[in-house]
Parts: C-alpha cells; structure tokens; sequence
C-alpha cells in the first residue's frame, strides 16, 4: 500500500508541475483553440472550452495510468489507490495554481509583464469562466475522477493484456500479408522497385503543378531542407564527421550565387545564373576541402567545436564592416538574378520547386553511388574506427576532405537555389541554428537514411507551417520531439536498411553457429575453398 | 633465403620510458617468427612501429629489403602488411562482408568520379571485389553469416573475421597479435591449424605475438622474447624454453634455478 501511495504522489506531483508550466506558456489556450475547430463546431458550442476539459481530462487519465501500472496493478485496491492518490495530489498542486491565478485576475493584477501569454482573457479561459475558489474545486474534482480512472484502466488493461493485443495484432497483420497472393507475388516480382521508384517520379513531377504558390514556397523551403539533410548525411551519417558549422557552405554558395549575379556588388562582374551557380557549388566544395585541412587530425568533440567556430566566423565575416561593401553586412545581397532556359525566366515559385526536386534526385543519385562504393565503404569504417580504418591502407586524409567537401557541395547548391529564390541573402539565414536544425533532421530522420531525411525534414520544417498556431511552441515541441526520439527511438524515425551483399539463399541464424566452429566443419571449409 | 621484415636496433620512448630498445628482429620468408614476452614488454608498442602508428625514435625497419620507417599506416598497408588486434576491433556496425570489402581497400583502384559514373572498370572490379570477400568469408569458415552486423558474431567468429579482414588486402606479411587470447582449448587449437593452413596453403610470412605458450612452442619456427623493450633471447621453441633467462622474465629470479632443481629432482 505505501508503494502504491508512493507512486501516486510521484505520478501526480510530476504531472502537476507539467501541466502549470505548460499552462504559464499559453500552451493550453493555443491548443484548445485548435483541437475545438477540429473536434467541435465552433458557432453552436464552446469549442475550445470543451477541449480544454477533454485534454486535462486525458492528462489527469495518463497520470493515473502512470502511477498505477509500475507497482500493484495484480490487485484492484493496489491500483485504484495509485490512481486516485495520483489524480488527488495533481488535482491538489493545479487547484492551488487556479486559485493563485484566479486571486490575481480578481484584485485585477496583471502578470503580463512576467509571463506574456497570461492575460486576462486567457487566465478566465484557464478558469472555465468561473470563480476561482469554484474552479479549483471543478480541476481538483477533475483530476481525481480521471487519476482513479485511469488507476481502473490500468487495472483492466493491464500491461500484459496490453503486450499481449499488440502482438496477436501484429502477428494478424503478417499473416494476412503472407496469405494475400498479391503480396507475395509484389514482394517477388524483380521490377517492383522500378514501379515504386516510377511512382515517386510522377508524384514528384505532378506535385508542384497541383499545389498553390504557398505550398509551393513552403515545399521549396523543405526541399532545401532536405538537400542540406542529405549532404549533412555524408559528412555525418557517413563519415561520422560531427560538423556543427555546416551553414557555413550554404552561406558560401548562397553569397557566391548573389555576389556574381547581383547588380548591387560587384556589379562589372555581374554573369548569368547557370555559370554563377556552378562556380558557387566548386567554391563551396573548395572551402569544405580548406576547413578539412585544420581539422583533419580532430576527432569528435574537438572537431565538433572547431567546426562550429567556423561556422560562427562565416556569418560574422560576411556581415562585418569590413567586408560591407562587398557583402552588404547586416543588409545581405539583395536583387539576386534568378534562372531562365530558352529565355524563359524560371523564377517562379514552381519553377525552383522543380530544380529543388531536380538537384534533390541528383543528390541522392550521387549519394547512393558513392554508398555502394569503395569510398563509401571507407568512410563507414572511417566512422566505426579511424585507427584500423588506417591501418586497413585507407587514407584517412583524402577520404575526409572528401566527404567535407561532397557533403559542402550539397550544401552549396542548396544555398544558391534559396537565395536565387528568394533574391535575398543575409547573414541570419545562415545562423547556428540552421546548421543545428539540418542536423536534427538527419537524427530524427535516421542517421544515413535517405528516406529518413525526408521525413525528418517535413516532420521539422514541414509540420511546423502546417501548424501555424502552434508556431509559439516550436522550440518547445522540437526539443520535447527531440528528447522522445532519443528515448524511444534512437535509431531515427526511417533508420537506414543495409544492403544484402551475401547473396546466400538462406542465411544462417547465429545460432546455428556452434556446430561450424567444430574443427572438423572448419578444416572441410577450408579444404574445400583451397581446391 | 630473402627476409620479409627486419628490424635494426628499433627504439621508440615515451618520454623516459623506452617501451622498445634496440631491438633486432629477422623474419625470413614464409616463416612463422613469434614474439613473446610478459605484460608490459613492449610487444604490441613494437608492433605499432612496425605498422607506422609510432614512430621509432631510432633505428630501421625493412620490409623486403627498403625502409618503411615513417610512412604512414596506410602506405604500410598497401605494401603488403596487415594486422589484427588484441583486443578484437572490427568495424562493428558494418556486415561482416563488409568488414572484408573495407580490407580490400588497398587493392581496389576505382576513384570516386568512377563511383559516381558507375564505369564499366568500376563495376567489374565491385564485382571480383564481392566475389573474393564470399571466397574469404568460406576460407576462414563464416559463409552464410556475412548480413550479419560484425558485432552480433560470437566471439570465435570475430577473430576469424578479423584474420579474413586483414588477408582481404592479400599482404605478405601477416601481424597478428594475441590471435588466441579469450578462446578455450578447441578454439585454440582450432586457430594454430588455421596459422598454420595460411603458411601452407597462402604463403604468407607470419609474425605473431603469444602469451599461450602451448601456441607459440607448437607453431613457431623462431621466437624472440622481451623483456622490459629489450630483446633477452632468440632461438627456436626447445631453446627458448630452457633458458634460464626467459624463464626468470616470466616467473621471477630464481625461479630458473628452481625449475632446474625440481627437475633433477624428478628425473
């Protein structure tokens, strides 16, 4: 029983915190507000205030769930008293919050200056338009019904009746794969990968002429995104390189695309975007190569440091004094020349949306070559272990200026498609966090995972316009989003699948193994393959 | 008979402690020399500068005849040196036949414009490169493990694993060091017909440290052993095990005289 109790009060102390801290941001006004369009109709009900409850409702459920299932949900009066305890001690900490809040609205204090989203307005929302000695009655009345509910739910469900629904589930869903001729003929059919890769072509095509110009733009924003994700890839996934300042080399191709066709700067050599952006992309991939060179004997963290260094000094060089009659300092290169083919001026938001997919498709085209290759290979055990990598006669020196400098040229590229895009470059588009955030779009992705980059840059930067209402919270969700993946999913949302290169028809299990290692099955190996 | 590899009173320090003094070693073509000594005596420091991670602070190192005393571990490498090492470090996220294919790096030629271009020389060259690590993969007896992650073999598998890592590079000469250490008496046995068959079958000198003497006496043509980064003796097994001043190095002084007492003793 003090187990159960003491569970309850952890649960319920810890969801208590939560939920005042996420409310002293505004978080639950926001949400509410968004959740009621979806769930309820806004004109003949109080949408928001409904949602308001179903979420709380929801959290006071959680806890009680939480504090039940760990210890004694084998007995009914075991769980019960975890949730109920649970759900008392969260109802008790956010009552006395309501009461506060509500105490300050009544003497018509205004706390704004402290915590921007508490308003008036929105602390009366908080309050379910009650007093505030009734409202924390009605939250401490809340969550003890939910906490003992979920107590009762966790009881019932129980963690082994849980498990065990998932796998027949699971099990279910393989066996109706397996029985489906179609599958199975799909799954043995040689040419089903043409077909899917058919498909994301036509898609790809077809995608930029269906959607409208913001979805266009935010797309391009994405694809940019992911252009990045992929050289990223190499320099990090691959060759195991933690490069902190890679904004550094879409900065560089970015300003050399907007210095060469811009007439503001520079304006006697002023040249047309197609040879601009080619000499962008070598100039990016050169300084990937000059920033290898210093850091070529770093490993890890020290290489992390410098990289980020240099990232840091790009942006202050380019919007320092002495290079403003250059590079426009803090005004950046404006009137950026776009590209046109046959004449035809290509500077629509459509038109860069197809060069986004296009440079995309070359991107990956390269980096799966480079994956199956020798290079390749020699990066990867680069990253496992750079000492046997050397002493397996790999030059460890060129293969990394290699990878610096395959991954800068990505980067470049992206940068020279953004700023021609956006006829703009300044130097916050090329702040740390840029270089953080095309990071973290590898990690959530799946380190080395192409499909990964994708889906970790919409999840990112995608996600985040859709959800425009909730754009206060970004950081927030990011760096909660963040925190879940390492926990439950550190390998990256789409982690990257290795390729079968044995070839054997059926592999043997590591099992089976004991048995070989008999010297006798040895020694008929061995004769066998010196015939 | 020509020496693949020999050393000329090889020294490297570390500060003041000298790990390797004056060392001179000859190991003559297709021969199988050991290197033995207690914990501490310098070996895996000798090899290091063999390989080029150290760099001797005096002295020479011949391999067929020419110094390779400072070039770096990857020129050693394409020269026809391979190692493994004590302590097993394989690329451990990598397949299995990928840890061979990286072995083979040295000997493939294809640059990486001819990767992305996917030349005609590049893919023909993949393929050969494929088809020799399955060769190895069967050689050291691993076939049908080779999707597996190196690091989920079990522990006898990794050490032949290690051993096809360094042959893929098809070197002359063959550094390993503590091939049998953590493994039981099959295994060992196992691993000394293994040393053995390469001699034999591939014609590879082999230069190798031990600390299992069962493995050292029954496989060595020659032995040299350290002490304190000095070579102390030099001889075939039967010489080396009688001694005195081995014997001291490994069990203490007075140890030898000991022995040779209790053994008139018995006799």
């Amino acid at each position: 029983m003090g187990d159960n109790i003491r569970a309850g009060l952890i649960s319920g102390i810890a969801f208590g915190v939560i939920i005042i801290i996420t409310s002293l941001i505004g978080f639950f006004g926001t949400v509410s507000a968004l959740l009621g369009e979806f769930l309820f109709d806004p004109k003949t009900q109080p949408a928001a205030l409904y949602s308001l409850v179903l979420i709380l409702a929801l959290l006071g459920l959680w806890a009680g769930i939480r504090a039940a299932k760990p210890v004694g949900t084998d007995r009914w009066s075991g769980a019960l008293v975890s949730g109920a305890v649970a759900g008392l001690s969260t109802g008790l900490f956010v009552g006395i919050y309501t009461l506060i809040i509500g105490g300050f609205n009544a003497r018509g204090l205004d706390i704004r200056g402290y915590l921007a989203q508490m308003s008036p307005d929105a602390i009366r929302f908080l309050l379910f338009q009650l007093p505030p000695a009734t409202a924390a009655l009605s939250y401490f009345l809340l969550f003890t019904t939910t906490g003992l509910a979920g107590g009762f739910l966790a009881k019932t469900l129980g963690r082994g009746r849980l498990k065990k629904a998932n796998q027949q589930l699971k099990s279910k869903i393989t066996e109706l794969w397996e029985s489906t001729s179609v599958a199975v003929w799909l799954s043995k059919f040689p040419y089903t990968q043409y077909i899917v890769y058919g498909a994301i072509i036509i898609l790809a095509l077809l995608l930029p002429i269906s959607l409208g110009q913001y979805w266009n733009f935010t797309l391009g924003t994405v694809g940019v995104y992911v252009l990045m994700g992929l050289g990223i890839n190499i320099v990090v996934g691959m060759a195991g390189l933690l490069d902190l300042g890679y904004v550094a080399f879409f900065a560089v191709g970015a300003y050399t695309v907007g210095l060469l066709t811009s007439p503001q700067q520079l304006s006697q050599f002023q040249i047309d975007f197609w040879p601009a952006a080619f000499l962008a992309i070598v100039i990016a991939a050169i300084t990937g190569i000059i920033l290898g060179f210093p850091v070529l004997r770093l490993r890890g963290d020290y290489l992390a440091i410098v990289t980020l260094g240099f990232g840091e000094i790009i942006r202050i060089l380019v919007r320092s004094d002495l290079l403003s009659d250059f590079t426009g300092g803090p005004q950046g290169v404006r009137q950026i020349d776009g590209p046109s083919l046959f004449g035809i001026s290509l500077t629509n938001d459509r038109a860069y949306l197809y060069m986004i997919i296009l440079a995309i498709m070359l991107a990956i085209f390269v980096t799966i070559r480079f994956k199956d290759s020798r290079v390749g290979r020699a990066w990867v055990a680069m990253r496992e272990d750079e000492t046997v990598s050397q002493a397996m006669g790999i030059n460890t020196y060129t293969t990394k200026l290699l990878a610096f400098a395959v991954g800068a040229a990505f980067a470049g590229l992206g940068g020279v498609l953004f700023a021609s895009r956006n006829q703009y470059i300044g130097p916050e588009d090329a702040n740390l966090l840029v270089s953080i955030n095309v990071l973290a779009v590898v990690i959530v992705g799946g380190m080395g995972s192409i499909p990964g980059v994708f889906l970790g840059a919409f999840v990112l930067k995608g996600l985040p316009e859709i959800m425009r209402q909730l754009q206060d919270y970004r950081i927030l969700a990011f760096g909660a989003l963040l925190v879940v993946m390492m926990i439950v999913r550190p390998e990256g949302l789409w982690p990257s699948q290795r390729r079968r290169l044995e070839m054997h028809e059926e592999e043997l299990p590591l099992e089976e193994l004991e048995e070989t290692e008999a010297i006798g099955a040895l020694e008929a190996a061995l004769e066998e393959s010196t015939k | 008979m020509k020496n693949t590899l020999e050393t000329r009173a090889l020294t490297k320090r570390f500060g003041g402690l000298v790990a390797v003094n004056k060392v001179d070693l000859v190991v003559p073509e297709n021969s199988i020399v050991s290197v033995i000594g207690p914990n501490g005596a310098g070996k895996t420091t000798f090899f290091n500068c063999i390989t080029g991670f150290y760099l001797p602070e005096e002295g020479d190192v011949l391999f067929e005849g020419s110094s390779i005393v400072g070039l770096t571990p990857d020129r050693i490498s394409a020269l026809g040196i391979s190692r493994t090492y004590q302590n097993i470090r394989l690329f451990s996220n990598m397949a299995t036949i990928e840890n061979i294919l990286v072995g083979q790096h040295p000997r493939l030629k294809s640059t990486w414009p001819e990767a992305v271009l996917h030349t005609r020389r590049q893919r023909e060259e993949e393929k050969a490169a494929l088809d020799e690590a399955r060769r190895l993969l069967k050689f050291v007896g691993l076939s049908g493990l080779g999707d597996h992650l190196a690091r989920n073999l079990p522990y006898g598998a990794q050490r032949r694993l290690e051993v096809a890592r360094a042959l893929a590079s098809q070197p002359k000469l063959l550094l390993l060091d503590e091939p049998t250490a953590g493994m039981n008496i099959q295994e060992t046995a196992e691993m000394i017909r293994f040393i053995q068959m390469l001699r034999e079958k591939l014609g590879i000198t082999i230069l190798l440290i031990e600390h299992d003497m069962r493995v050292v006496m029954s496989i060595s043509d020659q032995v040299s052993v350290l002490d304190y980064g000095e070579k102390i003796a030099e001889g075939t097994p039967t010489e080396i095990q009688n001694n005195p001043r081995v014997i001291e190095a490994y069990l203490g002084r007075g140890a030898a005289t000991g022995l040779q007492q209790a053994e008139v003793k018995t006799t």
